[in-house]
């Protein structure tokens, strides 16, 4: 009996030290622990599915504040619409900027570059599970039927207008998307709108790159006029050409640098998250299955 | 100790953190949210045999470490240790304390959860510092005071999660079976 407890007690050491190894491993190394986080979620999810739910019902999203000196009390169709031609004008500026550029430069252009890509399919998926404490860790979706073979690694997910995150792995059950303002997205180009879509100002570009708080930071020309407000929409060609156009976030602070007086810091922050919703739409690019 | 009895409420202690607890989340604040799963551990680690605790914390932290957004790495893996070794730290401690505490009193539940979520996020920290300076993993940045504050706030708002839902385990403590019948029941205090 007293060696059984003894060696009880020897193995709270050994299994601490393993833990601690395996705490130290390479990510490369670690790749089996997104196979057994799946086997977890198998009882987890559906409980967890109806607390996102609850949650989203119980406590909704708060709206961003609209364009400064507007009235905030607009039906959601209006803002609808609002949005949806707010993101084709940027659409259509940045698109006319890219094509003045390649027309000063080149004597003529493929055919393929005038079309419009074409239209990804939009999978509402629900949000299964997220770290609440977390702003930009990943968020899980649930993985339907419909959408196997058709969300593929890099997709955009929205919440009308606004991007909310990249599909980042698709396992066996469900989906991670990663949040914008998550430190693995890496650098994303932007362009910075004038709040006032009237204001008739060039839109300025902007190199973000997320802290992994919940914003994204960049840097400007101090004279180009961007002011807080601002709004800053996706111009980077190697994220799927759907997503041009759409809105990155709002700018919450545009201070000068103490190092480069010629330019400004911007700090942007997304409208709207994930985390905060119950379902999100996937702008599918995938081809299917066969 | 009732090892599926665990299971269940493992299970309901992650769909509440992973699901419910957005409900509770502080968002002007942080997103401070509570935690449910500490409030467990305390519960788990003040009743249960020693023994049966420490493997019941390390399963606990496993099953954090592994839950959605936790010690997030590239390609969807999970960094498996801050809560594994966090929770076995806190059980330790608690296992050791618990025989000066009253342990049915719901604030002793109550402070042992805070400081679950302290000794975790102090273990977490640790960890990421030291694998911040293996090469193979990069370097690590923090947000220093925010992230404290965050922690700390967490732990109280968990705290003060840990006043009901403790009541409701302490109400439980007959299912569990912690001790057989020749334990040491009749100290509890």
């Amino acid at each position: 009996m007293t060696t059984l407890h003894r060696r009880r007690r020897a193995a709270v050491p050994i299994v601490v030290a393993l833990t601690l190894v395996l705490a130290l491993l390479p990510a490369s190394w670690l790749g089996w622990t997104a196979d057994l986080a799946d086997l977890v979620r198998i009882p987890v999810m559906p409980l967890a599915h109806v607390g996102t739910r609850l949650s989203g019902w119980v406590r909704p999203p708060m709206e961003p504040g609209d364009l400064p000196g507007e009235e905030t009390e607009r039906s959601a169709v209006a803002i609808a619409e609002r949005d949806e031609y707010r993101q084709l004008y940027n659409q259509q500026r940045l698109r006319a900027d890219e094509l003045a550029d390649q027309l000063r430069t080149l004597q003529g252009l493929p055919p393929t570059a005038l079309r419009n890509p074409m239209p990804p399919l939009v999978l509402p998926m629900d949000i299964t599970g997220i770290n609440p404490s977390d702003p930009s860790s990943h968020v899980e979706l649930k993985l339907m039927r419909e959408a196997r073979g058709r969300v593929v690694e890099g997709d955009l997910a929205v919440v009308g207008h606004d991007i909310v995150g990249r599909i980042a792995r698709i396992g066996a059950i469900r989906v991670e998307l990663r949040p914008i303002p998550n430190s693995e997205t890496g650098l994303v180009r932007g362009a910075v709108m004038a709040a006032f879509p009237g204001a008739n100002r060039e839109p300025i570009p902007v190199l973000l790159k997320g802290d992994g708080r919940g914003a994204l930071h960049g840097e400007v020309d101090a004279r180009s006029g961007v002011v807080v407000g601002d709004l800053v929409v996706l111009d980077e060609p190697s994220w799927p050409a759907v997503g041009r156009g759409l809105v990155l976030g709002r700018v919450m602070a545009a201070a000068p640098m103490d190092e480069a007086p010629l330019r400004r810091a911007l700090r942007v922050v997304p409208q709207r998250r994930a985390r905060d919703q119950a379902w999100v739409i996937v702008l599918a690019t995938g081809e299917g299955e066969q | 100790m009732r090892w599926w009895i665990l299971l269940i409420a493992a299970i309901l202690g992650l769909a509440f953190d992973t699901g419910f607890a957005g409900i509770l989340s502080l968002r002007a604040v942080g997103s401070i949210t509570p935690t449910l799963m500490p409030v467990l551990l305390a519960f788990v680690a003040l009743f249960a045999p020693a023994q049966a605790a420490l493997v019941a914390a390390w399963i606990l932290g496993l099953l954090v470490d592994l839950a959605p957004g936790e010690g997030q790495l590239p390609g969807g893996a999970h960094l498996i240790g801050p809560h594994a070794i966090g929770y076995l730290a806190a059980a330790l401690i608690i296992v050791r304390v618990r025989t000066v505490v009253f342990r049915q009193q719901i604030l002793t539940i109550a402070i042992l959860a805070a400081g679950t979520v302290v000794v975790t996020g102090a273990v977490d920290a640790f960890l990421q510092l030291f694998r911040g300076f293996l090469p193979w993993t990069p370097p690590v940045s923090g947000a220093g005071m925010v992230a404290l504050g965050q922690l700390l706030g967490t732990a109280l708002y968990s705290g003060l999660l840990a006043l009901p839902l403790g009541l409701l385990m302490v109400s439980t403590i007959g299912v569990w079976h912690f001790h057989a019948p020749s334990g040491r029941r009749a100290t509890w205090r």
